[in-house]
Parts: C-alpha cells; sequence; structure tokens
C-alpha cells in the first residue's frame, strides 16, 4: 500500500499501516500499568531515595557552619556509638513506644469488651470517643501542658479541690511518661475503636457453642478472643510503633526535650537545626532511619504472617 | 404466685444486672468526660479573661465572665488569617497533588500488581521515614533553589508527606471495584482510560473522598515541616499556635482562641467521617 500524497485513506487503513502512537503505546497493556505508576515512582525517588543518599553522603563528612565539607571517613559512626546523647534517647523513644502501645492496647480491649454490646446512644458514644484522633498533637500537647501547669493547672487544681497532693507533672523523673500519657489520651480511642469493629464482626455461633460447653468467661476470652483479634492487635501495634518511634510534636509542645524527655527524632533535629552539625546528624537521621527500617521489617513479616495465617 | 426462692433469685439477678449497669454507665461517662474535658477546656480557656485564666481557684477556672478579648488579640496582633490561609492553601494544594500522584499508582496497583507488590511496600515503608532525614537534605537544597519560606516549597513536602498513605487507602477502594465490571466495560468497547473515567472513577468517589479528608487534616496539622520550612511568609497555623508557648509571657489565652478556630475543623471532620476514621487510620486495613 502507498500512501500517496492527498489522498484518501480510512481510518481502519492507517491503523494497518502507520506505527502505533506514542500514546498507543503508552495505554497498550503493557505499559499502561506502569505509566499510571510512574508519578508515584518518580515521587518516591525524589523524596525518599534522594534524601537518604545524601545523609548517607554527608555522613562521612564533617560539615561547617559555612557549608565547608572535611571528609572524615567512619568519624561521625564512631562518635555516636560513644554518644551518650544518642544512646538515652534511643533508649527513652524504646520506653515510650512500649509503654504508649500496651496502655493503648489494654485500655482499648477494656472498652472494646465493655462497649460490645448494645446499649442507649452507642453510635454517639462511638462518635464521640474518635473526636481527639484527628486534632493537631501540637495543639493538643500545648493544651496539656498548661492543663498540667503546676499552679495554675486545672488538673493540679482539681486535685487541690479534693484532697490530694499536686503533682510535679513536668519533673525530671516524671515528665516522660507525662508525655506518654498524653499520647496515650489521644491514641486509646484508636485502639478501641479497631478493637471493638473486630470483636463486633465476630462470628457468634462460635461463642455460644463455647458457652454451651460451659466454658467461663476467661477461658473463652483467653483462647477464643484474643486469638481472634490477635491480626487487628498486629496492625494496632504496628501503625502506632510508626508513629510512635517518630513522635515529635508532643515534646515541643510540653518539654522541647529538657527535663530528661529527648527522644530519637528530636535529637537528630537538635544536632541539624539547632546546632546546625549537618554532618553528625545526617549520621544520626540515617542511624535513626536504620533502626526504624529493622523494625519495620520485622513487624511488617509479623503481619504478613499473621493475615496468612488467620485468613 | 411463683415460689418465693425463685422470686428472691430473680431480685438478686435483677440487682447484679442493675449494679453492673451502673458501672457501665459511669465507666462510659468517665471515659467520655476524659476524652472531651480537654477538648471543651480549650473553648472555655479560649472565652476567658487572662485575671481568670491565671487565678489560683477552681471556682474561676468554670465560673467566669465570658469575653471576646482573646479573639480580638489574635486577630489583631498575630496574623492569624493569614496563617490560617495558609494553611488552608497548602492543605488543598498538596492534597490536589497527593491525588494526581496517588490515584493512579493506587489503580496500577490494585489492578495489576504492579512491581509484583515490592513497589507498594516501599510506598508503605516511606511512611516510617523519619522526617527529620528528609528535612536535612531539602532544607539545603530548598535554600539553594530559594523554596524556603514558600508555599509552594511547604506545599511539596506534604505531598511527599502523605503520598504514601494516600496510595494505601486508595488501593483498598479500588480492590473493592470488582474486575468483572470493567471487563463488561471493556466488551462494550471502552478504551483502558474511559473505563477509568467512566466506570472505576465513579465507584471510589467516597475512597478518594475520605482520601483527600484525611490528606487534608494531616497537612493541616503538621507541624515539623512547616516550622523547619517556614519563617514569615509561609508560616503555617500549627507554627504560629506554638509561638505563643515559647516567649517569655506565656499567651495561653490566645493559644486557646487560635486553638479553638484551627481545631475545629477537624472536629467536624472526626464527627462526619466516622465510618471512615478506623478504616482511614489503618491505611484501609480495617474496614471499620
Amino acid at each position: 500500500m502507498v500512501n500517496k500524497k492527498g489522498s484518501d485513506i480510512t481510518l481502519n487503513d492507517s491503523y494497518l499501516i502507520r506505527k502505533p502512537s506514542i500514546w498507543e503505546i503508552l495505554s497498550s497493556e503493557k505499559y499502561f500499568k506502569w505509566m499510571l505508576a510512574l508519578p508515584l515512582i518518580v515521587v518516591l525517588l525524589v523524596f525518599m531515595i534522594y534524601p537518604l543518599i545524601f545523609c548517607l553522603y554527608k555522613s562521612f563528612f564533617q560539615v561547617s557552619l559555612s557549608g565547608n565539607a572535611l571528609f572524615i571517613g567512619l568519624q561521625n559512626y564512631k562518635t555516636m556509638l560513644r554518644d551518650i546523647n544518642f544512646w538515652i534517647p534511643l533508649g527513652r523513644t524504646f520506653q515510650v513506644t512500649v509503654i504508649c502501645i500496651v496502655a493503648e492496647l489494654l485500655i482499648g480491649l477494656g472498652l472494646g469488651m465493655l462497649w460490645n454490646r448494645d446499649f442507649k446512644g452507642q453510635n454517639i458514644i462511638r462518635g464521640l470517643i474518635l473526636m481527639p484522633l484527628l486534632v493537631a498533637p501540637l495543639i493538643l500537647s500545648i493544651v496539656w501542658n498548661f492543663l498540667l501547669e503546676y499552679n495554675i493547672g486545672f488538673v493540679n487544681q482539681m486535685l487541690a479541690a479534693i484532697g490530694l497532693t499536686r503533682v510535679k507533672w513536668w519533673d525530671p523523673s516524671g515528665a516522660l511518661y507525662t508525655i506518654c500519657a498524653i499520647t496515650i489520651w489521644q491514641w486509646f480511642p484508636f485502639s478501641a475503636s479497631v478493637l471493638l469493629a473486630g470483636l463486633k464482626s465476630l462470628p457468634k455461633d462460635v461463642f455460644e457453642a463455647a458457652k454451651v460447653d460451659g466454658a467461663k468467661g476467661w477461658f473463652v476470652f483467653r483462647k477464643l478472643t484474643l486469638p481472634m483479634l490477635s491480626p487487628l492487635i498486629i496492625i494496632i501495634t504496628l501503625l502506632r510503633t510508626m508513629w510512635l518511634i517518630r513522635l515529635f510534636d508532643p515534646l515541643y509542645g510540653t518539654t522541647r526535650g529538657a527535663v530528661n524527655t529527648e527522644l530519637l527524632d528530636w535529637m537528630v533535629y537538635r544536632t541539624s537545626f539547632v546546632y546546625f552539625d549537618i554532618g553528625y546528624g545526617s549520621t544520626l537521621a540515617i542511624m535513626s532511619l536504620f533502626l526504624t527500617m529493622i523494625i519495620g521489617a520485622i513487624m511488617f513479616r509479623q503481619l504478613i504472617k499473621t493475615l496468612n495465617a488467620t485468613s | 404466685m411463683q415460689p418465693v426462692k425463685t422470686r428472691e433469685g430473680e431480685n438478686l439477678k435483677n440487682q447484679g444486672i442493675t449494679f453492673k449497669r451502673v458501672l457501665f454507665w459511669v465507666i462510659t461517662i468517665l471515659v467520655l468526660v476524659g476524652i472531651l474535658g480537654p477538648l471543651l477546656w480549650i473553648y472555655l480557656t479560649a472565652f476567658k479573661s487572662s485575671s481568670d485564666i491565671f487565678a489560683g481557684t477552681l471556682s474561676r477556672q468554670l465560673i467566669f465572665t465570658p469575653t471576646l478579648e482573646n479573639f480580638k488579640r489574635l486577630f489583631v496582633q498575630f496574623p492569624f488569617f493569614k496563617s490560617l490561609g495558609n494553611t488552608l492553601i497548602m492543605s488543598l494544594g498538596s492534597t490536589v497533588l497527593v491525588l494526581i500522584v496517588a490515584l493512579p499508582a493506587a489503580y496500577s496497583f490494585a489492578r495489576w500488581n504492579t512491581g509484583g507488590g515490592h513497589i507498594l511496600f516501599n510506598t508503605i515503608a516511606s511512611r516510617m521515614f523519619p522526617g527529620v532525614v528528609a528535612a536535612i537534605p531539602f532544607f539545603i537544597v530548598f535554600r539553594q533553589i530559594n523554596l524556603l519560606d514558600t508555599h509552594i516549597g511547604i506545599i511539596l513536602l506534604y505531598m511527599y508527606f502523605n503520598v504514601s498513605f494516600a496510595t494505601f487507602l486508595l488501593y483498598g477502594f479500588f480492590r473493592d471495584v470488582p474486575v468483572e465490571l470493567e471487563q463488561a466495560a471493556m466488551i462494550d468497547g471502552y478504551g483502558r482510560f474511559n473505563i477509568f473515567r467512566k466506570v472505576v472513577l465513579p465507584l471510589v468517589l467516597p475512597g478518594i473522598a475520605t482520601t483527600s479528608v484525611f490528606c487534608i487534616i494531616w497537612s493541616w496539622n503538621e507541624f515539623l515541616f512547616s516550622f523547619l520550612f517556614s519563617r514569615k511568609v509561609a508560616t503555617t497555623v500549627t507554627v504560629l499556635i506554638s509561638s505563643f508557648w515559647g516567649s517569655i509571657d506565656v499567651q495561653y489565652g490566645t493559644m486557646a482562641a487560635g486553638a479553638a478556630i484551627s481545631i475545629l475543623p477537624t472536629l467536624i471532620a472526626a464527627w462526619f467521617m466516622q465510618r471512615y476514621i478506623v478504616r482511614g487510620l489503618t491505611f484501609g486495613a480495617v474496614k471499620g
């Protein structure tokens, strides 16, 4: 077939002869899916891989305030290993993560069991407990900082009014636990809602059968309820670890890393943006990322295992 | 008519039930007061004069003459509306960008399992990526290309920080669309793009709405990036409110007034999105 200039070709004919256009190639079955995912891949490369490489690179340098970089090899890492200002916040971060998750799960499980029945106003109550979840953690922490103020704070005034002694909430020995409490306060509605949803969806006949067999409450809870809820408990643990390991806002709103409350990300922030030590800051950031990744990998594997086992 | 024994037994049982019911409501109400109290307290404090705020007595904390002086000071002395506007622009702008990136990608993962799950895994892993790790290089790059303290700079950071969440959440919604529908549309002669636009998109509209609201709220609440990357022009409302705290005289009243306004949208969203909150917060893993 010769394509003469000016001749009329029908659409079908032209389709047969000419090469497919770029648009046609890209929307073909083979490439279309990659086309769709491409923007995301670019974003991940730019916003994830680039900072990673940058920090890794800078971690081998001593960067002065004026920006001059001096290659010092592994010196930053050696410093870090001996730096008590790295290990203590790291330990505290684990402490906070464990305390918060355990408390949230226990309270959540308790409330889930309590509310797993039909009662008047159940929908309203379930809606109301979600209220703090979407409020900015920073603002809530500032508010709590005020509520827990020693002299004029509402909580201490209440305690004094009912004859108890005022508590030094921001004492160096207890401030970390106060921060835990604030975080737990904001997030226990999350675990309570998830577990309540889980309890509601459990098959009723299994429990009735257990009752017929004469199983007692605690036994049923341990052998039936808990195993059936375990995928949800793992999801909560996983997600909360992800958030808690990055805890930053509540620190800014309350102690700003003082009184023994400095956590992992706050330490990276302080080194990089207060002291502007980019080299050492990058080292700490890489370490923080590395530890997060290890925990993430373990937990994701566990999550997938549990989901496979139950489904 | 009934034997006495049984009636007594029933009475005892009823008492047990009544006691349990009372206990149930006591706990429930305590939990509700505990949760809602601090939030209500923000609104109370916002209308208190500073002499009432700093009064050392409980009665003046609870019973006081409402005043608008905190709001007046907030609006006149501080760039509150400007920062509220900034927050709004950044939240909406970043959410639009997030949807442009996440929507097609989520569809691709849900329909073709693109990348065999590895890309999706990396997407979710990026949510664990410490904000400060990204902040260091971007601070230096942004300084070089003059993006520090600009709306676009912060919008880009917010997009980065929401995109993994949005992709994952949308992925779940796309998976709920039956493949058969798309196959039927294909037989009817629809092209790929039209299937997406005319068949799939209308079905995931609730999912897109949920995802958008969550992205807007996360950006609305965001603090680390806006704190590090804004100075004067692009300050967000969280940064402004945090500044009431650190100064020498602590401005609790102004802070409460600012908080009262800025958390209102999130409270309203929490109430109207009840059904989707659990699903959103668990990245779609739990369909509450």
